[in-house]
């Protein structure tokens, strides 16, 4: 009820200027960063929860959960309640700043570039010419590729600018294809949701 | 006949009058000495003339319209100060400032230091500005009307218009599923491939992994991957094969609990539930992926699962996949994504299969008939495309400009 | 050859994008017009407009996004555009703060000096807020622009880190009535209503654009919530994956320009360097040397592979047929 009864009346809203709307409006958007600040409890609390209970039972790998939990409260406290003449704060320098930069930033960023391996490897894999349509998909990945990098307009005009057709009108007529399907069917399974149709998200509530 | 002859002179000194006039006035442009010689212009020269103010339409009753008049004497005229305040009140607000070039019609309301109150009268003074800074006030103009708010915005119409008709086809749809008509689904390879996979991950007693997604439960994506994970559950329920679920987001974590929980229920196999199936692995989206992997590694999954919204780590995720052996089924509407899933997954659904799975696995009415409604939106979008080419043809064959009028008549934007 | 070791292709890989960062190939890249138009646009603007640069992106994509960003912040710096920074994520607030160390960073060529918010406090107070005369009077109280510094950048005149406001895209709904609003105070604890740049533009409406360089599906926040409700230009940067779905947005005129990936990175920094903008190009250029190295490898192992799946078939018709 609380969804539909919300649902219909964010819908109406768009529709109506007046200041009282306005208000409603700004009233819900007060209330958002509010309740979603719940959801850092909630993360925060069962993140600790298992872990406790895998420390307590000494679990297969227990240990990693030290290293999960010791960072998890240590850097809010390196940042916020650690004075900055011991280092502490967000800036640089401070003992949180060298953790983010040197740590968390290099990690991130390894598994990020393990995309390119990946890529590598599921290309050889996957672009195999087995039917006319294959051929098509592969011959259309090369040429792109190859007219994205300076090597392409090396081996001749055409490569980049054969590229950048490709991507400027058949990629963006398929793109905007699957744009309009998932927003239709975005609407749909909206409305399923506000109209009570669709109650899965609700959990067990829902039944 | 004494009168026809004085009216022909009278009519020419009245003609000639003018271009008299008109001669003086070119002459005194083309003798630079005679303009050197005017005078200084007087200041109400340079001061603009009346401000026009009018209520803006489709607004919160906080903007009004403003116009003045251009003042005579424009030269050295760098900037136009705008005054306001509220009838009655003595200090004056400056609200905006009109560089020279630009129209003299504009809105006044967009400053949020200097708010327009709904229904409050409001007094105007534009005041011209030199280069030196020097200022020539106008008069000072009571607005003609207070600002108030509209019920409706007007130029939401064509919004308004298609929203009816689409929630209209949804719902037509609906009643027609429910009144037990059959509609035509074409199947789906991915979705008919769930059973034989969850067949296979229990003939060979290895779990059964399912990602539901890294994104929040107000993503659609999310949503139909849960409702997909309770039909999943159910089956997996009934065959007791393992399940894992890892999630990323802890609202998406508690929810899934719980429609995990529930499928065992329904399956009447409540006491088969295992708690730490489904839990909660990170926020950070590459240590979860991270995390993800070191499960495949380990448990060796005999299916995987990739159902919901995915960013860079769907390709990581489903090449260590492959890796492990599993056979994979992937759905998810991040169209960045698909092309990964699909070089890397056995099956995978695009887009908005992703949320047809629910009404394929499920074959309630009420979702068969939301597939219809989506389709039959579709087809009047693409009703609509090939109106456009048609049109776009004309105009270029015939030079007209229909297609320009269709856009402006559809696709020009809403401004607030 | 089907069932090469992967091991064998990361290897490649490695090697690939290791050497071009010790053999300088140079290799010349073109512009195209979707970079162009960014460019154009930035270069027509002057101390009277403002932009928006929006971090929307995570360390993992920070190769492709940090070039971008960095690239159009040394243009509005060079052309003395005052510039607001914000992200939409607590760990995207940290590339920004990492994106302004390397402009700020006195080692980095072409690198800008930055005066504090607290530095030029005394100016403020005695109501020199104008760019030209701020530097003039800073100057004449005896500070020096170091050597190499490409000019000055104050703190609060020419930029606002205004960082990360939780539920962005609401953030950006409530700064098309007020920026003072939705950031009381900037990133470093400053009073953003004291800042001469915010007293001059109050809201959206008075920015000119904004680019959001962005790895996730964020980018499209600012469309929704800023370009179709006040009109305002946008900008964006983006992953290569994700260049090419929005292709739609360019063409239906929602963007005025997109930076594709590394390579839209570095078809900036050509035009930034052409234009005397900064002396060198910069890391994207660096950059594309690997990617030509890394796209060659794969369109090789691709053709390998495909002539070892015909090789294998044509083998197994000739088997079938009697032959040897």
């Amino acid at each position: 009820m609380i969804v539909m009864v919300g649902g219909i009346l964010m819908i109406l809203q768009y529709f109506i200027p007046h200041q009282i709307s306005q208000t409603i409006f700004a009233y819900y958007t007060d209330w958002t960063p509010i309740i979603l600040a719940f959801a850092l409890v909630l993360g925060v609390g069962s993140l600790t929860r298992i872990h406790s209970h895998k420390i307590r039972r000494k679990a297969k790998n227990w240990q990693y959960s030290y290293a999960v939990l010791i960072p998890l409260f240590g850097m809010p406290i390196l940042a916020h309640i650690l004075p900055q003449s011991l280092g502490g704060g967000m800036d640089s320098p401070s003992i949180f700043h060298f953790f983010f930069m040197h740590v968390q930033v290099s990690i991130q960023a390894t598994m990020f570039s393990l995309l390119a391996f990946y890529i590598a490897s599921a290309a050889f894999r996957a672009f195999r010419a087995k039917s006319a349509l294959a051929t098509v998909l592969l011959l259309a990945a090369v040429i792109v590729m190859l007219g994205q990098v300076p090597v392409g307009e090396l081996l001749g005009k055409w490569l980049p600018e054969t590229g950048l057709w490709i991507l400027r009108y058949p990629n963006l007529a398929a793109k905007r294809a699957i744009m309009l399907g998932v927003g239709f069917g975005m609407l749909a399974t909206n409305l399923k949701i506000i109209f009570g149709v669709e109650r899965n998200w609700l959990g067990g509530a829902g039944k | 006949m004494r009168k026809n002859w004085i009216v022909v002179p009278a009519l020419m000194i009245l003609l000639l009058l003018p271009a008299l006039s008109v001669a003086q006035g070119v002459d005194e442009i083309l003798t630079p000495a005679a303009e050197e010689q005017l005078e200084e212009p007087d200041s109400w020269l340079d001061a603009p003339g009346a401000v026009t103010v009018q209520d803006k339409d489709n607004d919160a009753g906080d903007q009004l319209l403003v116009s003045f008049e251009q003042p005579l004497y424009t030269d050295g005229i760098f900037a136009y100060n705008v005054y306001r305040r509220i009838v009655g009140e003595e200090n004056w607000n400056l609200v905006k400032v009109i560089p020279a070039d630009d129209p003299r019609e504009f809105i006044d309301g967009y400053d949020p230091e200097y708010p327009i109150e709904p229904g409050v009268l409001y007094e105007y003074r534009i005041a011209s500005v030199t280069v030196d800074g020097e200022e020539y006030f106008g008069p000072v103009c009571e607005a003609g009307a207070v600002s108030a708010g509209e019920i409706y915005h007007t130029g939401k119409t064509r919004v308004l218009i298609a929203s009816i008709l689409f929630i209209v086809l949804i719902f037509y749809y609906f009643g027609k599923a429910q009144r037990g008509i059959k509609m035509y689904m074409r199947p789906i390879a991915g979705i008919e491939a769930i059973d034989e996979a969850i067949g296979r991950a229990t003939e060979m007693g290895k779990p059964i992994l399912y990602v539901p997604g890294i994104s929040s439960i107000a993503d659609v994506a999310t949503i139909a991957s849960l409702t997909i994970l309770g039909r999943v559950a159910k089956k997996i329920a009934q065959y007791q094969t393992p399940l894992i679920v890892p999630n990323r987001d802890p609202i998406v974590f508690t929810v899934a609990e719980e429609v995990v929980k529930q499928a065992y229920l329904e399956a009447g196999r409540p006491d088969a539930f295992d708690p730490d199936s489904v839990f909660f692995l990170t926020t950070s989206q590459f240590a979860y992926v991270a995390g993800v992997n070191g499960i495949m590694m380990r448990e060796k999954p005999a299916t995987n699962f990739y159902l919901g919204m995915f960013y860079a780590e769907s390709l990581l995720l489903a090449e260590t996949g492959s890796l492990s052996g599993a056979i994979q089924i992937a759905g998810t509407d991040a169209v960045t994504q698909l092309p990964f899933f699909i070089t890397t997954c056995d099956y995978t659904l695009i887009g908005e299969e992703l949320y047809a799975a629910s009404a394929y696995l499920g074959r309630e009415p009420k979702q068969i008939g939301a597939l219809k409604g989506q389709d039959a939106c579709k087809a009047i979008i693409m009703g609509f495309i090939t109106l456009a080419l048609v049109f776009g043809i004309i105009d270029v064959v015939a030079n007209t400009h229909i297609l320009d009028w269709l856009r402006d008549l559809v696709a020009s934007p809403i401004m607030e | 050859m089907l069932n090469i070791d992967r091991r064998w292709i990361f290897l490649g890989i490695g090697i690939v994008s290791i050497v071009p960062f010790f053999i300088n190939f140079g290799l010349p890249v073109t512009t195209t017009m979707e970079v162009e138009s960014i460019f154009d646009y930035v270069n027509e603007l002057g101390p009277d407009n403002a932009i928006f640069i929006s971090f929307d992106f995570a360390p993992g994509t920070q190769a492709e996004n940090m070039p971008m960003a960095v690239g159009v912040m040394r243009h509005a710096f060079h052309n003395d555009v005052p510039v607001f920074m914000t992200a939409n994520y607590p760990l995207h607030h940290g590339m920004m703060l990492a994106a302004m160390e390397y402009v700020f960073n006195p080692t980095t060529v072409g690198f800008y000096q930055e005066v504090f918010f607290d530095d030029w406090r005394d100016l403020r107070e005695a109501g020199v807020t104008g760019k030209y005369e701020l530097i003039e009077a800073w100057e004449n109280q005896g500070n020096q622009l170091p050597d190499g510094a490409m000019g000055w950048v104050f703190e609060g005149r020419d930029y606002a880190a205004l960082g990360y406001a939780p539920v962005f895209n609401l953030v950006i709904l409530g700064m098309t009535v007020s920026i003072e609003t939705q950031y009381p105070v900037d990133a470093h604890g400053n009073s953003t209503g004291e800042m001469p740049m915010l007293r001059e533009h109050k809201s959206l409406r008075e920015i000119d654009l904004a680019l959001t360089s962005s790895g996730s599906g964020a980018c499209v926040w600012w469309v929704t919530y800023a370009r179709e409700k006040i009109g305002l230009p946008i900008a964006f940067g983006l992953t290569a994956v994700m260049a090419t779905d929005y292709f739609p947005y360019l063409q239906s005129g929602q963007v005025i320009g997109q930076m594709g990936g590394l390579r839209g990175a570095a078809e900036y920094e050509v035009l930034l360097t052409e234009n005397g903008i900064t002396p060198t190009t910069d890391k994207a250029f660096t950059g594309m040397d690997v990617q030509s190295a890394a796209h060659i490898l794969i369109i090789l192992l691709i053709i390998m592979g495909n002539i070892a799946f015909f090789a294998g078939g044509f083998h197994k018709k000739t088997l079938l047929k009697g032959g040897s």
